[in-house]
């Protein structure tokens, strides 16, 4: 129990934290005292739209680790969202301008594509009791390698030309007031609906009897099960649920947002879904926690451009690692999260 | 074969898989030849599906990877790479730590290494000798590396409980960055564009010996498969090895005899790296002669683990699965060069491999379908 007291005690130290940073920020804008250029109403801005893939990521997968289900796929779903996406908006508009429309098909598109990809991933983690940390390493390899080949395939090339993204959502009379309106109601309707999304996810997790399925099937199968649910079909929902929020998470990344798929390297993904498993992590399992724990890793990944205004030259090879270094630094303080007490051992009903 | 004969065998087969829970050699053989053939299947239907000549793709990944004595020697340079990053991985995997992280330690290592070449050449009279042992310490400088660089996520594991799968990969990312950083502003030549250190004087390369290729020697791939043995007789025949997979497979049972998990997670980690900064220095000496930008790099620390895992993580097993696999990418390149199907082909092939090999149940179940326990064979 001390242990368990003692991590408590750790964590709220941390969040405390982040929110006196969080409260630090917003004085320094509101009251326009020095230094404010560093943190500017378009650094805000350009960190929650950074943090938008990250939590849907997150999301996804805290459901799935909730469940029982590690899905440490995040990563390659994330890839094949992001290729499937802006292929399936290029390929529908005819190969030439990508209309507003295209772009939702194509956002639409990858979240079916991943589901059914998540399906029979699913199926080898549920019912063939894969090892899923393995399985999930499989997945990141298979999308580094076929995201780029399919792209090959599409356009002649491991990158997408540029494309639009989807545009900003203007709320009349909300979009007026200082500093919000800009942030969230003169944006990306990505950004608004997954912080909407966020929201709802907790609402459903903590407060409703599905929540409560899902929580049980991680934390005592047994016990769901004599209680007359499925675990298994439980936690087939909730991994599928990952698959294609990871899939939506890519594809924003590639045309809700940015301006196309870029395929060199790891890709454009490049470590969001690996980020999005520590956001909920150190959101401990909660999903509003995941988006807040998201809006740091996206407010690092931006540091640099805040960098360079104030004039701080540091490389940008050095500045685009800042938030691989926040992951380790977070992980290395709240490294003993309490995970649910059933994750990772398949459910055998016989047993 | 008689007939008999085929239903003696069959009747061990069956015997076999009715004790397979436990995994056995043979079902772990079958498991990779089977994994690997669905793999290469669903590749090439993939190929074909995406309007390539199917027929072709194989051929051509089957000639690339020994189709003639050059193709033989890449073949073999990969191997060596990928058998020394596959051991590297095979150390972790078995004692219960997933390092992910070799890519990293091999990057950091080669840079070590590198920078022991670079500083020592000045000072040392040019000659074969000092060639050979200017090699000498510059693998023991990547080994030291790459050790160190390993160590760091097994102590966050073992004493603050972060997972080793994400420290591992974000300290990869780091590696990459910082390596290309310290490339690029100091150790490029003066004027020099593109981000490649000074090349390393003749006298420091190992010698072909056979196969006449500059970029493979017999030598590079017999240290790999001593370090395979040292590895092997380690785990297998010292108490060391032992505590190191008991702890990884029952800590419990560890715990009784002794064993301190943590200090053994570290100790885990820390070979694992030693080996993959090992596999950095190999390719720095024996492929590139120079050090560039991590980013180009091959992955070879990621196709290791499938390597490892078609070994079932036993060191010896390592060497047919890194001899596959450098095929599988010789072969792959091969086809990138020559026919117009993306050679990122191969690398989707070897994740379906992992993934298969994450499932044996799926084969299982298929053998037990088709009435054979043993598998497909």
């Amino acid at each position: 129990m001390s242990v368990a007291e003692g991590v408590d005690r750790q964590r709220r130290l941390i969040l405390g934290f982040v929110g006196i940073v969080l409260a630090a920020i917003l004085a320094l804008l509101v009251l326009d005292l020095p230094g404010s250029d560093v943190v500017t109403v378009g650094a805000l801005e350009r960190a929650i739209q950074a943090a938008t893939p990250i939590a849907l990521a997150a999301i996804g997968g805290l459901y799935a680790e909730k469940s029982g289900v590690f899905n440490i796929g995040l990563e390659g779903f994330m890839i094949f969202g992001a290729l499937t996406g802006a292929a399936a908006a290029w390929i529908i508009s005819g190969s030439g301008s990508v209309s507003q429309a295209d772009l939702w098909f194509g956002l639409l598109a990858a979240a079916v594509v991943c589901g059914i990809l998540t399906i029979i991933y699913a199926i080898l983690l549920v019912r063939f009791e894969a090892d899923q940390i393995v399985a999930g390493l499989a997945v990141w390899f298979i999308g580094l390698g076929f995201g780029p080949f399919a792209a090959t395939v599409v356009w002649g090339g491991v990158s997408s030309p540029s494309l639009p993204n989807i545009d900003n959502l203007t709320i009349p009379v909300l979009a007026d007031v200082p500093v919000l309106g800009r942030l969230f109601f003169d944006a990306s309707p990505l950004v608004l609906a997954t912080i909407v999304l966020a929201v709802v996810s907790w609402v459903v997790l903590f407060r409703t009897r599905y929540g409560f399925w899902v929580q049980a099937a991680g934390e005592n199968p047994e016990a769901l099960d004599t209680a007359g649910v499925d675990v298994n079909r439980v936690r087939y929902a909730t991994v599928v649920f990952s698959g294609v929020m990871a899939g939506i998470g890519g594809a924003v990344l590639s045309i809700g947002l940015g301006s196309g798929f870029t395929g060199t390297g790891v890709t454009m993904v490049d470590g969001r879904g690996w980020i999005g498993i520590v956001a909920y992590l150190f959101g401990n399992y909660n999903p509003l926690g995941a988006y807040g724990a998201s809006l740091l890793f996206g407010a690092m990944d931006m540091l640099q451009i805040q960098f360079q205004t104030i004039g701080i030259a540091l490389p940008a090879s050095i500045t685009g690692l800042f938030p691989y270094v926040a992951v380790l630094i977070v992980l290395a303080a709240v490294g003993y999260t309490r995970v649910p007490a059933a994750v990772g051992e398949p459910y055998d009903k016989e047993e | 074969m008689s007939r008999t004969g085929l239903g003696t065998v069959r009747a061990i087969a069956d015997r076999i898989a009715d004790r397979m829970l436990s995994a056995s050699v043979l079902e772990r053989l079958a498991l990779a030849v089977a994994s690997t053939i669905l793999a290469l299947l669903i590749g090439a239907i993939i190929v074909a599906a995406s309007g390539y000549d199917a027929v072709e793709f194989v051929s051509a990944l089957v000639f690339g990877a020994v189709g003639n004595l050059s193709n033989i020697a890449f073949t073999l340079r990969q191997s060596t790479m990928l058998i020394l990053t596959g051991v590297a991985v095979a150390v972790a995997f078995r004692a219960g730590v997933f390092n992910i992280g070799v890519q990293g330690q091999f990057v950091v290592g080669g840079l070590a290494g590198t920078l022991a070449v670079l500083v020592l050449v000045p000072l040392l009279p040019a000659g074969v000798a000092t060639g050979v042992a200017i090699m000498a310490l510059a693998a023991l400088a990547a080994i030291i590396a790459g050790g160190a660089y390993a160590a760091l996520p097994g102590m966050m594991k073992a004493y603050a409980g972060a997972n080793e799968v994400i420290t591992t990969i974000m300290l990869n990312f780091i590696a990459a960055g910082v390596v290309y950083f310290l490339i690029d502003a100091y150790l490029k030549p003066p004027g020099a564009a593109a981000p490649n250190t000074a090349a390393f004087p003749d006298y420091v390369d190992l010698p072909g010996v056979a196969f006449g290729s500059p970029s493979f020697s017999v030598i590079g791939l017999g240290i790999a498969l001593l370090t395979v043995l040292v590895v092997y007789v380690l785990m297998a025949r010292t108490s060391f090895g032992y505590d190191l997979v008991t702890s990884g497979h029952q800590e419990p049972a560890a715990k009784y005899s002794g064993v301190d998990p943590k200090r053994m997670i570290v100790r885990t980690m820390t070979i694992s790296g030693m080996v993959a900064g090992l596999a950095g220095a190999m390719f720095a000496i024996m492929i590139l002669g120079y050090y560039s930008d991590p980013n180009s790099f091959p992955t070879f620390g990621f196709d290791a683990i499938a390597v490892s895992l078609l070994g079932a993580n036993n060191p010896l097993a390592v060497v047919p699965a890194g001899i596959l696999f450098g095929g599988l990418d010789a072969g792959g390149q091969y086809i990138g060069f020559t026919l117009d199907v993306p050679s990122e082909l191969v690398d989707g092939v070897i994740g379906l491999i992992v993934l298969f090999v994450a499932v044996p149940e799926l084969f299982r179940m298929a053998g037990r379908y088709t009435g054979l326990g043993g598998e497909h064979q």
